[in-house]
């Protein structure tokens, strides 16, 4: 079989793409949206920097689904609190007893969805075409400590592995007789059965993995050698530069000459 | 090329109690060492200390002297140790590091830490994998392995930084019966290439399988020493805190009442022996205990 | 008095995995069996339909007759106690003692009932002078027996043990056993999960073998342990205990346990060991 030393070359020429390319353009395309509010520059970068990409990439389908359950309920709640009480709200478009939506509402409802939207989908394609991992090797070939490195790769898995062991904790309660299902008082007597043991339990964990850590050399000082790394390109380079010049440019142009 | 320690007694970070007591031992290439004892008896502390890992990482205070190759590495860092005594601890997930997507980069991780050359680094991967018979998990990720899978790995990661001498603290204790095969198996390749293993375990169906000798630990100090087949016979051991094997434990049942017979003792001994050798399930290393 | 049922249940976790594939099962109030089967088998899953944990995706649960799908978990924990595997997902209080009174006060206890039942329980696992200590000052394996005196304390007519001797030295296996002997004497039902097909022979009544979410073995040790048994048990990698193996080789029949073969040579007279 092949050596899997490095990871097999990558399907598509997005993903082939250097992992802090993919997280510049991430972020770039985000606070572009912001900068640029209205309709018709977000909307662009939603085409071309996000569902582009992601159809080249093959992961449109899946880019869709990840955004949607991470941005629905956030976006039903925007676009409801928006229609039926903003402010300033003057075109009337409905009465629903005391309840009033204004087309104003409506629209400045929309421009948010539409920036939430940039940024979740910029974030949900970074990590839909990029290795876990690749980012912090790449980063350490940048210098970036090895430590700092680890930190930031390790605190992605963490949130999921604290959501698994509460959920193992919830169940060893109610095992116990611990009513998660009544009331709301019932449910406030399980905070301390559940969240103890996910502290305590975490710290003990901590200890353990850092008696695993040591005892591979990681507390040893200096360069790692890095199995692979992610290939780059002067391409690359100027493009990372010229998405974060063109920011303060964005801003600048909105300020002086408006944008649409 | 041995690991000596000689009246080692060590004391954890303010505990009145001393954890272990004037320790005795030495560990030839590869020789297999078993070490029993009760729970709290001070076996996974001896494990941290002989590791490096105790005081220099949980604290309290070592005496004596840890050599290796006759040089005492007693309170060395960790790392500095790492090429030479690996460590290898209960919990399968635990011991995982964490950032690595496929298990050949977890078993890279340990030697990636050493900066030994990118291809060293290769090399060594690659050779523990095969050493572990895991190769065709390379690709997998190592969060998503059966117990004993992972536990195989953990082995592999640390045996890639070439160290002389491996500590076990109880690999197979939250493994299942398929799992502690896996384990079991892989521990007798070890020792077949060289490495010298110290084996601390509550099974000592596996310690009597693998050790060539045993220590029983109790209160922090070695209170029985020997070749395997006269410690693990001990009538002292139950009283120790320590189930004797099944074979031991039958024949002195069967003594007791008065039954022992050369025909009898003749099938406890091909029992066993088939029942070690037996394939059992689907017997491949890779295959066996996967992830549902 | 408690009978469990189980009628062709089936679950699939979310995702689509299948760990329960028609499994049919009657335990009747008193018995004592142990689950056996590779990790992934369906064992823990099994014994979560039981107190509500997890739901059948089809097939029904009964707890004493009555169909638990109409039950919480909550009430459902009055009749059956289950003591999870891993001490360190559930134990919370700062107390030896705290920590046993949860299981009882969420059922009800309450006052001379509630001490009575927790000094009980403390003193069956041998933990009655460390009522004041804190749990994290315990061993592990003494944590693991704190969690099994948690669930005994709830005074429920069945009691589920998951994996109770691991990580146990023996004198931990031999206070299991002492516990599980006073539980039968009360005529509570006792279910174990168990690696340790030797413990399992000797001190359960039943054993039911699982795979792949089935029930592929159910009955006495020397139902379940006698070679026309053993290619079951070992397609799921279990191993039979060694003196079933040894009374095989003899011809002496099923000996799952040390004592079955010291009376089985015994009443040859020393015959059968010629052969």
């Amino acid at each position: 079989m092949p050596s899997p030393e490095t990871p097999a070359p990558a399907a598509t020429l997005w993903h082939r793409l250097n992992p802090l390319t993919k997280l510049v353009a991430a972020i770039a395309t985000g606070v572009a949206a912001l900068i640029a509010g209205g309709l018709l520059i977000p909307l662009a970068l939603i085409a071309g920097a996000v569902l582009l990409p992601a159809a080249s990439a093959g992961v449109l389908p899946r880019l869709m689904r990840a955004v949607l359950v991470l941005t629905l309920p956030l976006a039903v709640s925007v676009l409801v609190v928006n229609l039926l009480f903003f402010p300033a709200g003057q075109d009337v478009l409905f009465r629903l007893g005391p309840l009033t939506g204004t087309a104003d509402g409506l629209r400045y409802g929309v421009e948010v969805l539409v920036r939430l939207l940039a940024l979740s989908g910029g974030v949900t394609l970074f990590y839909l075409t990029t290795r876990p991992g690749d980012l912090t090797l790449d980063l350490e070939r940048r210098g970036v400590s090895p430590r700092v490195a680890f930190v930031a790769n390790a605190s992605i898995g963490t949130v999921p592995a604290i959501l698994e062991r509460a959920e193992a904790i919830t169940q060893a309660q109610r095992a116990r007789g611990l009513d998660t299902e009544g009331g709301l008082l019932a449910r406030a007597r399980g905070i301390v059965p559940i969240v103890g043991p996910v502290i305590l339990g975490a710290i003990a964990e901590v200890e353990r993995r850092t008696l695993a850590l040591e005892a591979r050399g990681f507390g040893r000082p200096g360069r790692r050698t890095l199995l692979w790394e992610p290939p780059d390109s002067g391409a690359q380079r100027a493009a990372r530069w010229a998405m974060v010049l063109a920011l303060p440019l964005l801003a600048v142009l909105r300020a002086t000459v408006g944008l649409p | 090329m041995t690991l000596v320690a000689e009246g080692l007694s060590y004391r954890h970070a303010g505990a009145s109690r001393v954890a272990l007591r004037d320790i005795n031992l030495s560990l030839a290439d590869g020789e297999v060492v078993g070490v029993v004892g009760a729970n709290e008896a001070g076996k996974s502390t001896l494990c941290l200390v002989l590791a490096g890992l105790a005081p220099r990482v949980v604290g309290g205070q070592l005496a004596g002297r840890l050599l290796i190759d006759g040089e005492d590495v007693a309170g060395l860092a960790p790392h500095r140790l790492a090429g030479r005594v690996g460590i290898v601890f209960d919990d399968p997930g635990t011991q995982l590091s964490g950032v690595a997507v496929t298990v050949y980069e977890e078993v890279a991780f340990g030697p990636s830490n050493l900066a030994v050359g990118r291809a060293e680094l290769i090399e060594r991967t690659e050779w523990a994998l095969d050493l572990l018979g895991i190769r065709a998990l390379a690709g997998r990720d190592p969060a998503r392995l059966s117990g004993g899978q992972q536990q195989l790995v953990a082995i592999a990661s640390i045996l890639a930084m070439r160290p002389r001498h491996l500590v076990l603290d109880e690999p197979t204790a939250q493994l299942d019966p398929a799992g502690t095969a896996l384990v079991g198996e892989a521990l007798q390749r070890l020792a077949a290439s060289g490495v010298s293993v110290l084996l601390v375990e509550h099974k000592t169906d596996l310690v009597e399988r693998l050790a060539s000798r045993v220590l029983v630990l109790d209160g922090g100090r070695v209170a029985l020493e020997g070749p395997a087949s006269d410690v693990l016979v001990d009538p002292r051991l139950p009283g120790l805190g320590v189930a004797p094997p099944a074979r031991v434990r039958l024949r002195s049942r069967l003594a007791e009442a008065g039954l022992e017979s050369p025909a009898l003792l003749e099938a406890i001994a091909a029992a066993s022996a088939a029942s070690v050798s037996a394939p059992q399930g689907p017997a491949s290393a890779v295959s066996a205990g996967g992830p549902a | 008095m408690t009978e469990l049922r189980l009628e062709g249940v089936r679950f699939d976790y979310p995702g689509g995995v299948r760990a329960l594939d028609g499994v049919d099962l009657v335990i009747r109030p008193g018995e004592r069996v142990a689950l056996v089967g590779q990790n992934g088998s369906g064992k823990t899953t099994l014994v979560r339909h039981l107190d509500g944990l997890l739901r059948p995706t089809a097939g029904r649960v009964l707890v004493g007759g009555v169909d638990a799908a109409g039950l919480t978990v909550a009430r459902l924990a009055r009749t059956v106690g289950l003591a999870f595997q891993d001490p360190d997902s559930q134990v919370f209080a700062s107390s030896v003692r705290a920590e046993v009174s949860f299981g009882p006060r969420n059922v009800g206890l309450r006052g001379a009932t509630l001490q009575a039942a927790v000094d009980w329980a403390l003193e069956s696992v041998g933990l009655a002078g460390e009522a004041a200590t804190n749990p994290f000052d315990l061993g592990v394996s003494r944590r693991k027996l704190l969690t099994i005196a948690s669930v005994l304390a709830m005074g429920t007519p069945v009691v589920i043990l998951d994996e109770p001797t691991t990580g146990q030295d023996l004198r931990g296996v031999l206070r299991i056993e002492s516990i599980l002997d006073g539980l039968t004497a009360q005529g509570r039902t006792v279910i174990a999960i168990t690696h340790d097909l030797r413990f399992a022979a000797e001190r359960f009544d039943r054993i039911v073998g699982m795979r792949a979410g089935k029930m592929i073995l159910d009955g006495p040790p020397e139902t379940v342990f006698a070679a026309s048994a053993w290619p079951a048990l070992r397609t799921t990698w279990l191993e039979p205990p060694l003196p079933a193996l040894v009374g095989e080789r003899l011809g002496l029949g099923s000996t799952p346990t040390d004592e079955s073969l010291v009376a089985a040579v015994g009443s040859t007279g020393g015959a059968a060991l010629s052969g």
